[in-house]
């Protein structure tokens, strides 16, 4: 038990959040295998808040003295991580995956006492990264214990119920893991602390995390709560870019995605545009992440591709959109099709299939505009005037270049149908003159934006 | 499908929902107390108010209360029974303070006023709290048998009204006896009314005090006065760990939500609900009456769930009950059971999962979930995807996002099992959307012909009188033989009722 409280010593007296947040780590370092066990067998039930008591407040090597409290605060702190490291040892020996469970409550045990410090004990703001520790792991115990207990257990609490929930019972740690982030959330959020010493500067960290989780949880409207929520609060809080990087990358990521999945794809493609800028250059995974939304979104937004130069990085990213691209580009409506149904199970996995189906009106527009470019120009009344392109076109010149793909005749109604749907979102200028039968193009841009 | 969307959504008759209750929701308020009549006495106000008496009052509290009567010596044995009402040792938890020393005030004010005082055994009477208890278990029994469902906003509630309600009582019984305290003497609110003569008959001396008026309101406080002491406290034994086994034997039973423990004798078991099933099944073939099959069919989904049985049978309940509601375009009820289905199909317990699988697609497209919508995609495998009902709804969708309202309309017309009660929910705004659409790119008209066709209307008179409910009838022209639509001057209209259509979907709407 030395070792951390050493470590524990050396933080506290120079303030390192990080450092002290460390001593909390659930892993072991590299280098310390055996910090666990022994940790554990330094001490036992009956002595183990004594013995930790004299090494945090009555210690005479001590280089600084703890306020009583705030001692105390900490021992229970450290009583409940060491209950939690007995239960860790014990579920990795053990090789049950029930114990996870019990691993959970005891980090939640931790992290309630934790939470109990900063709001009665006085724990100073700079303490903050040992919720970040605290709060990371409680969300990844939970996962842990919620895979344990599958559909064994059912709660107390569903005799009220009239209909049994199936979400609940699947997820029911992660659900109460939530719960605590949020508790951990308004404890950072309520601090009225002035702003140099205030656990204000923990927000983001755990904003973070709660999306994490929400998103996991298949709940991804809460965290309008929490964007609510800050957004109240704005007056008397640091703006976003006084945040440490890593935490305004994340937090950009995920209200990017989360505009993104609202169909607010202006507004997704600012704040993922802002977190790609944002992001560390060698970053990898994170970025590839954020161009897995940014890219569909740019495709709706300005009907651009990802150039090849900007895919090369990422081979997931390229195999994800290089076919769609490919298609999109030549107006191939059927390898479109094909493509999107090849990737359907990647697609839906990132919730970004329904974005992208709807590059197929921009497949279309390119396919519409090779007839259009294939119908040639007037013929020139003056020879000496600049030549002026063909723009009545039959429908079923544009019918002929659909079913060419496909290779099955379309209907002449259905084939007004999608143009009909070009024309009211602006891919094309225009109208249909239905009694003969043609498309009168518009002659100045009648494909807005392609130069022609 | 005849006609499909004038039927839709037609909710019940108002007032068929009020009858079974089922949908009061539990008052957000506290209940203010309302003066019952013009002629209470303050008095009983005060211990309402001022609840957290200090502990032991003094059990000279009695006298004091009752001073504007008459000087009275209390007798020992009294000032014993109070003080043992008092005794913390003898508190209950579940009845609160103010209601017992209401309880004691009315036994010592009856004893006083019966001149018992000296003959009642005051030791061996039961303490006012055990009296209280008692009341409420034979209020609470005779409650049963009504049993319409009043939930109470929560335990404090129900003990407050309670105890407002008793203040009510006590000064009902002082009316009757002789000695009527002197604040009310004179203070009476019909005396200091100057009645026209004409108007006097009102006033039937034999009942001194009951015009009218004050009459209405007793009955209305009457009517309440079931109701609070009906709250069942609960004295309800310990939910135990595993699920209950109903003994219930009755087919039919009202639905409750539950605010406690189930208890066996209030459960149905599963084969009592297999017969129950065929009973509705029956009635609702005869009767169809939608408020009374809702109800019944919930209370038997609760059976299930607390009895936790989940087999084939759970399915069929469930699909019924789906089915039904999706008739009566009940969507919330729907999706209630849709939500059990889909956990109820993932452990294979048999039913018709593709059907339901397809209605699910449908619900989404209607509520435009696009979450829900991407993780029923992400769900499906790939052999569901070639299911006729779920290859259909995933059409309907695929159609639905890239605009192609022709194939929508194709779809609609041909949809399989009971998706057209779902596709009805939302054809109208798809209607507005293709009108949007055609008036942007048509000019300078279409035939009526062409509009009918394209958005699968019965008829042209149906397209027309569509066109006409959007204030559309300036762009209907005939011309030659035929009825044209200009549709190049349409735009403003449709658009604008389009966006109003989109803008938002009620889900939340039960019937």
């Amino acid at each position: 038990m030395d070792v951390v409280f050493e470590d524990f010593r050396k933080a506290y007296g120079e303030g390192d959040g990080y450092g002290l947040s460390m001593t909390l780590c659930p892993i072991p370092p590299n280098d310390q295998p055996d910090r666990f066990p022994n940790f554990y067998r330094s001490t036992n039930f009956q002595h183990v808040q004594k013995d930790f008591k004299y090494r945090i407040l009555h210690d005479a090597a001590s280089p600084f003295k703890l306020p009583i409290e705030e001692g105390n605060g900490w021992v229970e702190v450290y009583f409940t991580y060491w209950k939690a490291i007995g239960e860790i040892l014990n579920a990795e020996a053990s090789n049950e995956k029930a114990s996870w469970v019990k691993v959970y409550e005891a980090w939640k045990d931790m992290t309630n006492a934790l939470l109990r410090g900063y709001t009665n004990c006085g724990f100073e703001a700079w303490t903050v990264p040992c919720l970040y520790m605290a709060g990371k792991y409680l969300r990844v115990f939970a996962i842990k214990a919620d895979d344990a207990a599958g559909t064994s257990t059912a709660s107390v609490k569903t005799f009220q119920e009239d209909d049994f929930n199936p979400e609940g019972e699947k997820n029911e740690k992660l659900e109460d893991a939530a719960r605590i982030l949020n508790k951990i959330f308004t404890t950072c959020l309520s601090d009225r602390a002035p702003l140099e010493e205030s656990r204000k500067w923990g927000i983001y960290n755990i904003i973070n995390l709660l999306f994490k989780t929400y998103f996991r949880l298949n709940s991804i409207s809460l965290s309008k709560n929490i964007l609510n929520a800050i957004q109240a609060y704005r007056g008397d809080m640091p703006t976003l870019d006084a945040f440490p990087k890593s935490h305004q990358v994340t937090f950009k990521y995920y209200v990017g995605v989360i505009n993104f999945l609202e169909e607010r794809y202006e507004d997704a493609e600012k704040h993922l545009t802002e977190a790609w800028l944002l992001c560390h250059k060698d970053s990898i995974k994170n970025k590839e992440l954020i161009l897995t939304y940014l890219i569909p979104c740019h495709l709706l937004t300005t009907h651009t591709l990802p150039s090849l130069a900007l895919l090369e990085p990422y081979p997931r990213l390229q195999k994800l959109f290089l076919p769609l691209s490919r298609c999109i580009k030549k107006g191939d409506l059927s390898g479109f099709d094909a493509a999107l149904v090849a990737g359907e199970n990647e697609f839906t996995k990132r919730r970004i299939y329904l974005t992208l189906e709807r590059g197929r009106d921009i497949a279309l527009r390119n396919l519409l505009r090779k007839v259009f470019i294939a119908g040639g120009f007037e013929e020139a009344k003056d020879p000496s005037a600049a030549p002026v392109r063909r723009t009545r076109i039959p429908v079923a010149e544009f019918g002929a270049a659909i079913s060419l793909g496909s290779q099955e005749v379309m209907e002449m109604d259905e084939v007004e149908c999608l143009i009909a749907n070009m024309i009211y979102k602006n891919l094309m200028k225009g109208y249909i003159a239905r009694e003969r039968g043609i498309v009168v193009l518009s002659k100045g841009g009648a494909f807005p934006g392609t130069g022609v | 499908m005849n006609s499909p969307w004038p039927m839709i959504q037609q909710p019940p008759p108002p007032g068929t929902q009020g009858q079974y209750g089922y949908q009061q929701p539990p008052p957000a308020y506290h209940t203010v107390q309302v003066r019952q009549s013009f002629n209470t006495q303050p008095l009983h106000y005060v211990p309402a108010i001022q609840q957290p008496l200090p502990p032991p009052p003094p059990p000279t509290m009695a006298p004091v209360e009752s001073a504007p009567r008459k000087k009275i010596d209390w007798p020992q044995p009294v000032r014993n029974y109070v003080a043992r009402s008092f005794e913390p040792s003898n508190l209950l938890d579940d009845i609160a303070r103010p209601d017992m020393e209401a309880k004691l005030k009315q036994t010592i004010t009856e004893a006083t006023d019966n001149n018992t005082l000296g003959t009642i055994d005051w030791d061996n009477l039961p303490l006012p709290q055990q009296m209280i208890r008692q009341e409420r278990a034979q209020a609470a029994l005779s409650w049963q048998q009504e049993s319409v469902d009043l939930r109470m906003g929560g335990m404090t509630n129900g003990y407050t009204n309670a105890k407002k309600r008793k203040s009510q009582e006590i000064g009902g019984n002082d009316e009757d006896s002789s000695a009527t305290p002197p604040w009310r003497a004179n203070g009476r609110f019909e005396d200091r009314i100057t009645y026209d003569k004409r108007t006097k008959p009102f006033q039937d001396d034999s009942h001194k005090n009951t015009s009218k008026f004050q009459k209405n309101l007793e009955k209305r406080q009457k009517r309440f006065q079931n109701e609070y002491k009906a709250y069942k406290p609960s004295p309800s034994p310990e939910p135990t760990s595993g699920p209950v086994v109903g003994t219930c034997q009755d087919l039919e039973k009202r639905y409750l939500r539950l605010t406690d423990a189930p208890k066996p004798e209030k459960v149905r078991p599963e084969h009592i609900l297999r017969q129950t099933l065929d009973l509705l099944k029956k009635k609702w073939k005869k009767e169809a009456n939608y408020s009374y099959i809702c109800d019944q069919f919930k209370s038997m989904r609760q059976d299930l769930t607390v009895q936790r049985i989940r087999n084939e049978f759970t399915v069929t309940v469930y699909e019924i009950h789906a089915r039904i509601a999706l008739e009566k375009g009940d969507l919330g009820e729907y999706n209630q059971c849709q939500t059990q289905l889909r956990a109820l199909y993932a452990q294979n317990l048999g039913g018709n999962p593709v059907e339901f699988k397809a209605y699910r697609i449908l619900y989404f497209i209607h509520t435009s979930n696009r979450t829900a919508l991407n993780d029923v995609l992400a769900d499906l495998t790939t052999a569901e995807k070639e299911e006729k009902a779920i290859k259909h709804a995933l059409d309907v969708r695929s159609a639905l996002a890239l605009g192609n309202y022709h194939r929508f309309f194709r779809l609609y017309l041909d949809t399989p099992n009971m998706g057209a009660y779902l596709m009805d929910m939302f054809v109208v705004r798809q209607r507005l959307a293709a009108l949007a659409n055609m008036c942007k790119a048509y000019k300078p008209d279409v035939t009526l012909r062409f509009i009918t066709e394209e958005l699968g209307f019965e008829s042209d008179g149906d397209a027309a009188q569509f066109i006409c409910d959007y204030n559309g009838q300036t762009l209907l022209e005939e011309k030659g033989d035929s009825l044209r639509f200009l549709s190049g001057k349409g735009t403003q209209i449709f658009e604008a009722a389009r966006n109003e259509a989109f803008r938002k979907v009620d889900i939340k709407g039960q019937i």
